[in-house]
């Protein structure tokens, strides 16, 4: 994988439109769909993944082979999105979260379970409810999939930091999900 | 120990890891053992499960195919495909087809005009006995036939195309047989008007070239699917 990713990144290095192409048609549709999550509107998703792969494109000639290129993606796409949407809460001075670990006060008091059956908008609503920093975690683990070794390398965090993420969204979502 | 200190375990024990499967850590073990009399833990496991379950199910979002035009366009990829083979919908200011489409549609009904009314300047040729204008018919006919095949070609695969795309080689095609239409009428009224013969020629062999290429980005498009679909095999597993 990693020497397909040097061989690919190499090509594009050169100036191969179609290794470009190749690299866009590898990654655009999940990032993408993180992207839309992320930044809850498909219309900004579409712009910022425009600049992510102008970022891309322009910053391949340092891609050394570390990690695969696709974490590599998502680790310019996360930044990118992280970026956008705390300027966005600071021009609407609203309360910004950060990938700092944060205590979660966990209501005591019995409530209903969350249905067996959550209905895709409740989850995809919820989600956007998140606060950035665990949503990032959440869609990067439960979504895409990712070990929290992965989502670490991705957030630049550490492993038990998107453990944290993590679990604070999963609680999160749950008393959404459950009112 | 409270519920809070098993907060990774917890985590773990929802994404799948058992003491069974990890005999070293002893501290998973312990968190199974607080889990089968814990019934607050037993619900935060039931209701992880079904969150994780439900967002591992979420629908993949889909970038439309006017973004790749958008990201090729901005590292300015050297344009080797020729306008009417990329995906053209958001690749410019949305006016732009359509200006491409009338800019084509005045030029070829400019030549058309400009035969019309250059007229009186070719009669001096008649009147010195010039040879008559060659007749079109012959390449009329070939182009037409290589028209009619091309169009049942693109037919068949114009469910290959993106809505945008085929959009606006309908409305590029829709322009070209209009400008063939109107140089017909001129050369109806002037058979030997020899700019209204060219701008018929040029229109047709422009259709032909169009529809080659419709082909040819339709043939495109059913490759990219493919690899697309290879791609996010690879990727999921």
């Amino acid at each position: 994988m990693r020497t397909a990713d040097l061989e690919l990144a190499a090509r594009c290095r050169a100036g191969d439109a179609d290794a470009f192409e190749e690299l866009y048609r590898q990654h655009a549709r999940r990032l993408f769909s993180l992207v839309v999550r992320m930044l809850g509107s498909g219309e900004d998703a579409e712009d910022l993944l425009q600049e992510v792969f102008l970022q891309a494109h322009r910053k391949l000639a340092g891609f050394r082979g570390e990690s695969t290129l696709g974490t590599w993606l998502y680790r310019l796409t996360m930044n990118h999105c992280l970026d956008h949407l705390r300027g966005r809460h600071a021009k609407m001075s609203r309360a910004t979260d950060s990938l700092d670990d944060e205590g979660t006060a966990e209501p005591m008091a019995p409530a209903p379970a969350v249905p067996p059956a959550i209905s895709r908008m409740d989850l995809e609503k919820a989600i956007d409810a998140l606060p950035p920093g665990a949503r990032a975690a959440f869609l990067l683990h439960d979504v895409e999939g990712f070990e929290h070794q992965e989502v670490a390398e991705i957030l630049g965090v550490s492993e038990g930091t998107s453990k944290s993420q993590v679990h604070k969204a999963r609680l999160k979502l749950r008393a959404m999900l459950r009112r | 120990m409270n519920c809070e200190t098993y907060e990774n375990q917890l985590g773990d024990y929802v994404d799948g890891a058992r003491a069974s499967g990890l005999p070293g850590d002893a501290r998973l073990a312990a968190f199974e053992r607080h889990l089968a009399g814990c019934a607050r833990c037993q619900a935060l496991v039931a209701d992880f499960t079904s969150i994780r379950g439900a967002a591992a199910r979420l629908e993949e979002h889909v970038p439309p195919p006017r973004l790749w035009t958008r990201v090729a366009a901005s590292i300015g990829e050297p344009q080797q495909r020729p306008w009417w083979r990329r995906p053209l919908a958001g690749a410019f200011p949305s006016w732009a087809p359509v200006a491409v489409a009338v800019s084509l549609a005045l030029l070829i009904a400019g030549a058309t005009w400009l035969a019309w009314t250059q007229e009186p300047a070719a009669a001096p040729h008649e009147a010195v006995g010039a040879p008559a204008e060659p007749d079109t018919a012959p390449a009329e006919e070939h182009y037409e036939a290589a028209i009619a095949g091309l169009e049942q070609l693109a037919a068949s695969q114009d469910a290959s195309l993106d809505a945008d795309t085929r959009a606006v080689l309908k409305q590029n095609l829709a322009v070209l047989d209009r400008a063939i239409s109107e140089s017909r009428a001129a050369l109806a009224d002037e058979p030997a008007d020899a700019l209204a013969q060219e701008s018929l020629l040029d229109a047709l062999d422009t259709k032909v070239t169009l529809l080659q290429d419709t082909v040819a980005l339709a043939a495109d498009a059913d490759a990219g699917s493919d690899d697309a679909a290879g791609a996010a095999k690879e990727l999921n597993q």
